[in-house]
Order: C-alpha cells, then sequence, then structure tokens
C-alpha cells in the first residue's frame, strides 16, 4: 500500500506532521483495523481534518493528536455504517411504493448521521424527545403521553438538547 | 472555532427554555409578554436569543432535508444507531490492544408488552441478534442458541438451554423493587453484580467470562447455605454441577462473536476450526499435525467459507472440500 502523497496546500507545519507521522499513523490503523483500505483512507482523512482545524500552534504530542482525531473518523465511520444498516431494515418494513429513490437514501443517511454525530452523549430519554419532536414533529403533549412524563418534562429534554446543539456546534 | 462573542450559558439555556415554551402551542399573550420583555432587559439576552435562533435554523436545515413521508424510518434508524454499539463502547475497543472489526448487523428487536412476559428467543446456526429487554437489559445470542425469560415481581430470570448469550444488565427502572438479573443453566445458577458478561452452555458444563462488574455463581448441586464464588471482570470460569473453577478459554475472545469475529490469540487450530463448526453446517475434518499449528488474528463470522479459504495464505494447510458440507483441513 503505497503513501498517498500530501496535498499540494499543505501547510508547512501539516507537511512536517505528515512527512513525519502519515507512514506511522497508517501502520497504527492497520492494527486496528485488519484492513489496509480503510487505513489508508483514515489516515488520510485525518490530515485533511489536521488541516482543516486551522491548527497553527505547535503540536506537543503530535502522536497522540493524530490518533485522536483518526479514532474519532474511524468511530464515525462504523456509526455511519450502523445508521446506514438501520435506516434499510426500518424501510423494509414500509410498503415499498413510500421508499426514496436510492440518491435520496444516500442523502438522508448523509443527514442521519450529522445528526446522529451532533446528537451523540444525550441521555436516551432526551435524545428520543428531541427526535420525536423534531423528525415526527409530534406536539409535546403527544411526545409526553408517549414516554409516560409530563409535558414539562419534554419541555425541559428538547431544552437541553437545543442548548446540546449549541455546544457541539459552536465548537 | 468559538464565536466571536458567544453570549453567557445562562442566558443560552433560557434562550432556549423560551425557544421552546413558545413553540409548544400553548404560548398565550401572557407568555408572549413574558418573553419579550426577558429579550429587553439585558443585551446579553437579545444576543442569546440571536444564538437560539441559529441554532434552530441549523437544525432546520438537517431535519428538514429528512422527507416526511418516510419519516417513521428517520426516526426508527437513529433510535436502533443509538442502542447499538455506543461510541464510548467503539472507542474502548480502539483502546485495547487487539484489532478489531467494525459492528456487524444486529437484529434489534423490541418486543410488544404481551410477548415480554414469556418470550423465547433462539437463533438459528449462523445467525446472531440481538435485543433489548423490557428492563433495559441487552440479550445478545450466538450461533444456535435458545434461552427463555421468566420476569416476575421478584426477579428477572434468563434461562439458557442452548449455545451462547452475552448480557449487559438494565437498570431496570420499570420495578419498584430492585429485582435480581439471573442466568440458569443446567449446571447452575448465575447471578450478576452489576454487569455484563457471556455464558456459553458446552457438552459437559457451562462457561462464564465477565466482561465488567462481577457475577455470583452457584453450581446446581450446592448445599443450600453455601457461599457463592464471585467471578470478577476479566476472570473466566468454568461452571459444573458441583463446582465452580477458573478456566481458560484456549485463546478466544469470550465476547468477540458479540462483534461479530472469531478473535484468537495462539489458538491451536484444531480448537479454532472446532469453534469455527458453530457457526456451519457441515463437518469440519482436521487432521492431528495441522490440529497442533497456532493461529491469531480477527476472523469476521459473516463469511465462514472464505474465513476457511484464507487458512491455506497464513499457514501450511490445505483445504479440501469432499462434499460441500464436508470439509477437510490438512498438512500442505
Amino acid at each position: 500500500m503505497s503513501a498517498l502523497p500530501p496535498p499540494a496546500s499543505f501547510a508547512p507545519a501539516v507537511e512536517s506532521l505528515y512527512l513525519a507521522h502519515h507512514g506511522w499513523l497508517q501502520m497504527w490503523l492497520r492494527k486496528k483495523l485488519a484492513n489496509a483500505a480503510d487505513a489508508a483512507d483514515i489516515a488520510h482523512d485525518t490530515f485533511v481534518r489536521v488541516l482543516a482545524s486551522r491548527h497553527r500552534t505547535r503540536i506537543a504530542e503530535p502522536r497522540a493528536f493524530l490518533t485522536t482525531i483518526a479514532k474519532g473518523l474511524v468511530i464515525d465511520s462504523w456509526r455511519r455504517q450502523e445508521i446506514e444498516r438501520a435506516y434499510r431494515e426500518a424501510l423494509a418494513l414500509q410498503p415499498e411504493q413510500l421508499a426514496p429513490s436510492p440518491e435520496t437514501q444516500l442523502l438522508i443517511v448523509e443527514t442521519l448521521a450529522r445528526i446522529d454525530r451532533l446528537l451523540d452523549g444525550l441521555k436516551p430519554k432526551v435524545r428520543t424527545a428531541f427526535l420525536l419532536a423534531q423528525i415526527e414533529e409530534l406536539p409535546y403533549a403527544e411526545i409526553a403521553q408517549r414516554m409516560g412524563v409530563t409535558v414539562r418534562s419534554i419541555e425541559r429534554y428538547v431544552a437541553e438538547a437545543l442548548y446540546h446543539c449549541h455546544l457541539v456546534l459552536a465548537d | 472555532m468559538p464565536q466571536p462573542a458567544t453570549p453567557a450559558p445562562s442566558a443560552v439555556r433560557q434562550a432556549f427554555g423560551w425557544m421552546v415554551r413558545l413553540q409548544s402551542g400553548a404560548a398565550d399573550a401572557r407568555t408572549q409578554r413574558a418573553f419579550a420583555q426577558w429579550r429587553n432587559a439585558d443585551p446579553e439576552h437579545e444576543r442569546a436569543w440571536q444564538r437560539a435562533q441559529e441554532v434552530g435554523q441549523a437544525l432546520r436545515a438537517d431535519f428538514g432535508a429528512l422527507p416526511q413521508g418516510a419519516g417513521g424510518a428517520s426516526f426508527e434508524a437513529l433510535q436502533a444507531g443509538a442502542q447499538r454499539l455506543s461510541r464510548r463502547r467503539l472507542l474502548a475497543k480502539l483502546s485495547v490492544g487487539a484489532a478489531v472489526v467494525g459492528p456487524v448487523a444486529w437484529l434489534t428487536g423490541e418486543l410488544a408488552p404481551w410477548q415480554r412476559l414469556a418470550a423465547d428467543y433462539s437463533t438459528a446456526k449462523g445467525e446472531r441478534r440481538s435485543f433489548t429487554l423490557a428492563d433495559g437489559s441487552t440479550l445478545a445470542l450466538n450461533t444456535d442458541s435458545a434461552v427463555q425469560l421468566r420476569f416476575d415481581g421478584t426477579q428477572r430470570l434468563l434461562v439458557l438451554t442452548r449455545g451462547e448469550i452475552a448480557l449487559l444488565s438494565g437498570v431496570d427502572t420499570a420495578s419498584a423493587i430492585k429485582r435480581p438479573l439471573r442466568v440458569q443453566t443446567r449446571d447452575g445458577l448465575l447471578e450478576a453484580l452489576g454487569t455484563q458478561f457471556v455464558v456459553r452452555l458446552d457438552a459437559d458444563d457451562s462457561l462464564l467470562s465477565v466482561e465488567e462488574g462481577a457475577v455470583a455463581m452457584q453450581p446446581a448441586l450446592a448445599a443450600a447455605g453455601a457461599e457463592r464464588g464471585v467471578a470478577r471482570a476479566g476472570t473466566v470460569y468454568r461452571l459444573s454441577r458441583s463446582e465452580a473453577v477458573p478456566a481458560d478459554t484456549g485463546g478466544l475472545d469470550p465476547t468477540g462473536w458479540t462483534d461479530g469475529a472469531l478473535v484468537i490469540r495462539d489458538m491451536r487450530l484444531g480448537d479454532f476450526l472446532a469453534e469455527l463448526g458453530r457457526y456451519r453446517s457441515g463437518h469440519i475434518g482436521c487432521d492431528p499435525r495441522a490440529a497442533e499449528l497456532r493461529l491469531s488474528g480477527v476472523y469476521r463470522l459473516d463469511d465462514t467459507e472464505r474465513l476457511l479459504a484464507v487458512l491455506p495464505s497464513v499457514l501450511p494447510v490445505r483445504i479440501d472440500y469432499r462434499t460441500r458440507f464436508w470439509v477437510q483441513v490438512s498438512m500442505r
């Protein structure tokens, strides 16, 4: 597996990081993933992420820094697979004529994966209440009845979820 | 990147509180007036309100892209996706030494209330399934396994009659009293002490592997008042009708199958093939010399034929198919 060349626009700091650690990161990922192609993709995406993060100060622990980003990307890709599988299973239970086109399905899965990432870390009840409000667009009273809690609790859950989104989006 | 002037957290929280109240449909003129008052009371409140609106818009961009008609599928996907491997657990797997594989397709079944009382779960050879139980526990069944649920007012009992299960005990919030979570096999009774563990019913005994927490063990023939042994996280025990003794799994990671893989370290090929035989129909023979070869790695269970086919590339062996269901492994 040959290493991809660093993108031409790499800033000097990132370029030296790339030259010094790309090979090591790819090896580290190969040991973790047992799949060379995935390891190469994620090693590459890790550096793209470093570049996008506008991280210009010197990085004290470059390998710890890189593996942290790489782990996040691996988990994102696994979670995306899980979401996609769950979505297709849910679709399979619906009448076929309701199913969106394959292209639309792909866009929906992307959106669902983004939402899943955004909501990561929410308590299950908060997550459920928020999803029922946002996706199903149920009135709070109906969500409260379904979940067996008061309307006031649902309001608190939804506000909490919104605050969580605010923090993640501000990051 | 932090925003140039991020409003104070408490103001942002209040802003979302107002947003929710105003959207709840029950917002009357009084609420509207109170909201206007709050908004004008402090420039920080106005900034927080602007931020709340921004977040609302960003969310509408994503949620608005989901089709209304198939909204059910989107909701189901996000709910089911969250119930499977959590990011925290995935991160834990990535942080240990061994290689890992991605999550596999679990069939997550939520049961209707009337099915919860006396449900039987089973899997066919090669099949693996996972369920969320009424008490919040997660039950995974490995290949060729069967379990009966007997939940009542005093205990949560699972009777393992065939194969292997992994249990992640739930908090059981629905019950007013704390009901013990127990697994019964032919060989004895195991009680979860807040925990995650695997129980496997073999021909001669039951194998217990504790991943988190601890499990109390009571062999079927133990005297009534006898003290129960406790298996701690990371330990493996063999439970016979008369006793529980520490054991090892011969190089097999006992929880590997819950991630859809055989995860092995320095395992005898003979033992590996016997293990593999649990997941597929037919006979796998192995000559005695080849059986002593050693093998390590992560082998995905979703295609056992391909898994057999790769063996000659890692060991000096030959695979012969006498019929589709009769495979012989021998030295090259």
